[in-house]
């Protein structure tokens, strides 16, 4: 834990503040860095991607928990892992492909816009679905919905069957199951899928380099940039940033949702 | 007087591939009565419950509750309400929003609810226990929640699916006593699952054996316990003294029966049985004496001979086993060591004539 968690994490914060040299960087004390990114464009681009990064995670909720109720009640106890297993397999192809992959499908005249136009249902096709922030958020769903799924699967598999029972007995609609039974009981399971797909939606650079136009940055690329161009404490002040800004939600999440409460074992 | 049918189950089949789970089952309960399905595990008493609630659908026959035929409704608009088995609460609510929840489904009023909660609570005995968590209450607690949530829909059946079959032997009989009590304050009929003999005569009012997707006969806990009619509730029952034998001659009063070559009398009570049957009888291990004998015949009334072979002291009573002369085992319990009664002994066992039951199957 200290090896592998906390001395990669201070190291982070000391390296932050150290002084840029050409190649490498010398020990110091001072906050270049991080004027360097709050006083510029990186400010709005870290901002900006927290924000797109909350649009992928409600997506992801809406369609990745649907999808995870209707496993656990629907789909026959025997197979439900089977069809788990099923949302795995996008991962048996590298990540850089599956998200290049996503280009020809979401271009100007890629698979999505064609059938919309051979449908009739567009006279000209998007050009918003890549190059461009929505891009982003659309690679984000593809690559991370699969983690909502399990992780919201994962807790739904744990509430016994007899609340279903239960809920019978008592008449509970649709609606109300929803409300008072899924949300509730999955809720650590929603909000570690959350995270998950915030975090990384905030962090991987690849997404944006890839499907991002010229104005979709995130944090991840920022500090990829920061490397390319040896700007080492720049890179990682950015990190820094992201990591008290991740420490910093969780601690709001906290004292909103109580979230040992949330997280405390169903028993 | 006739008490009306609260329930009525006419002909009900249910098959799960080749197993028959109900197989033809009949059944009528009344209005007000604490009936208890009782039986082996695996032999359809939960199928019936659950066919009764709605949980299952039966392939064939009719459930007809307070006289109405409910075998399409779902669960929730059956006039029934179910303790489910095990701790069959909502992990995230707490005691009142638990017993309060079918309450809230029908959007009645907040001050309503409350008011009707904090009643139930009262009732079965959980005040002050409204902000635990279900994980904080013990197990019978949590069986009072269980209660108090079916109960507090004021349905008029409440059907018990083994309620207390995870609670430790104290805890149930105290639960049994408060479960009557509970039922002669609501009074409406429970109908209660179980396969703990003991559980069932302490609470019922009636009681109907189920084996093999078949009701095996029903009765009172007294009829069952001391007259069972089948040797399948007798030995259900725990009797380990069961003979086979031929019936060699019978009047109206009286039937001799024949077993390999010792012949006993046993009262004829109305039995519905003819010379030369098979049948089999039991007697309570506690309704025999023993003596000691020397001779290997007796010429004593109702009276047979053996051989002790094993004499366990089990506390409150001493147990013997006599092995009779035509290899039946015989168990005799005696509250009290019989003196000079040695292993190895020959004995004499005796019984009064209406000590010995006569089961037809």
């Amino acid at each position: 834990m200290i090896i592998f968690f906390v001395l990669p994490l201070l190291l982070t914060v000391v390296w932050s503040v150290f002084e840029r040299t050409m190649f490498w960087m010398e020990p110091a004390f001072t906050f270049f860095s991080y004027e360097n990114f709050f006083f510029s464009s990186r400010l709005e681009n870290f901002l900006s991607s927290m924000f797109h990064s909350s649009i992928s995670v409600v997506c992801a909720f809406f369609i990745g928990f649907p999808i995870a109720i209707f496993i656990r009640r629907r789909v026959r106890k025997v197979a439900q892992h089977r069809v788990m297993l099923l949302f795995i397999l996008p991962f048996m192809v590298s990540e850089i492909i599956r998200i290049f992959a996503l280009r020809p499908i979401l271009s100007r005249n890629g698979v999505v816009n064609s059938f919309l136009m051979d449908m009739n249902l567009i006279d000209s096709p998007f050009s918003i679905f890549v190059f461009t922030p929505t891009g982003v958020v659309i690679g984000e769903i593809v690559s991370f919905l699969p983690f909502m799924i399990f992780s919201t699967f994962l807790a739904l598999e744990a509430i016994p069957n007899y609340i279903f029972e239960v809920c019978a007995d008592l008449g509970v609609n649709r609606r109300r199951m929803f409300k008072d039974i899924f949300l509730p009981l999955a809720a650590p399971g929603l909000f570690a899928g959350s995270v998950f797909i915030f975090v990384n939606g905030i962090g991987i650079a690849l997404i944006p380099t890839i499907l991002g136009g010229p104005g979709s940055v995130n944090a991840g690329l920022i500090a990829t940039q920061a490397i390319i161009a040896l700007d080492f404490p720049l890179a990682m002040a950015v990190s820094a940033i992201m990591m008290f800004t991740l420490m910093g939600l969780l601690y709001l999440g906290h004292r909103l949702f109580n979230l040992t409460k949330l997280l405390e074992p169903i028993s | 007087m006739k008490k009306n049918n609260a329930i009525e189950l006419k002909n009900l089949i249910k098959t799960y591939g080749d197993v028959y789970a109900l197989n033809d089952v009949d059944l009528n309960i009344s209005d007000g009565e604490y009936f208890v399905l009782l039986g082996p595990s695996g032999g359809g008493k939960t199928t019936l419950l659950r066919s009764i609630g709605g949980f299952i659908r039966p392939d064939s026959g009719s459930v007809v509750i307070k006289g109405k035929n409910v075998n399409n409704l779902p669960p929730d608009k059956r006039p029934t309400s179910m303790v489910f088995q095990g701790f069959a609460l909502f992990p995230h609510m707490n005691v009142a929003q638990n017993i309060g929840y079918g309450l809230k489904l029908q959007s009645i009023e907040k001050n309503i609810i409350d008011e009707k909660v904090n009643k139930m609570m009262d009732l079965v005995g959980l005040t002050g226990l409204h902000n635990r968590k279900p994980h904080e209450l013990s197990g019978g607690q949590q069986q009072r929640v269980q209660l108090a949530r079916a109960l507090i829909l004021e349905n008029d059946v409440l059907l018990l699916d083994e309620p207390l079959s995870a609670l430790d032997a104290q805890l149930r009989k105290d639960m049994c006593i408060e479960l009557k009590r509970l039922q002669k304050t609501v009074g409406i009929s429970f109908v209660h699952v179980t396969h703990n003999q003991e559980e069932a005569m302490s609470v019922a009012d009636r009681i109907a054996i189920i084996a093999d997707g078949k009701m095996i006969e029903e009765g009172t806990p007294q009829e069952i316990y001391n007259k069972p009619k089948k040797q399948f509730t007798a030995e259900f029952l725990g009797e380990k003294n069961i003979l086979i034998g031929k019936i060699h001659n019978l009047n109206k009063s009286k039937i001799v029966l024949d077993i390999n070559n010792d012949k006993i009398e046993i009262a004829n009570n109305n039995y519905d049985v003819s010379k030369n049957q098979e049948v089999s009888v039991s007697i309570k291990s506690e309704s025999i004496q023993i003596k000691k004998n020397v001779k290997s015949k007796t010429n004593e009334k109702n009276s047979i001979v053996g051989k002790v072979t094993e004499i366990t002291f089990l506390g409150q009573f001493v147990r013997y086993l006599v092995l009779l002369s035509n290899d039946q085992e015989i168990q005799v319990r005696s509250s009290e060591e019989v003196v000079n009664v040695k292993l190895n002994d020959q004995v004499i066992l005796n019984w009064k004539l209406d000590d010995f039951i006569l089961h037809n199957e």
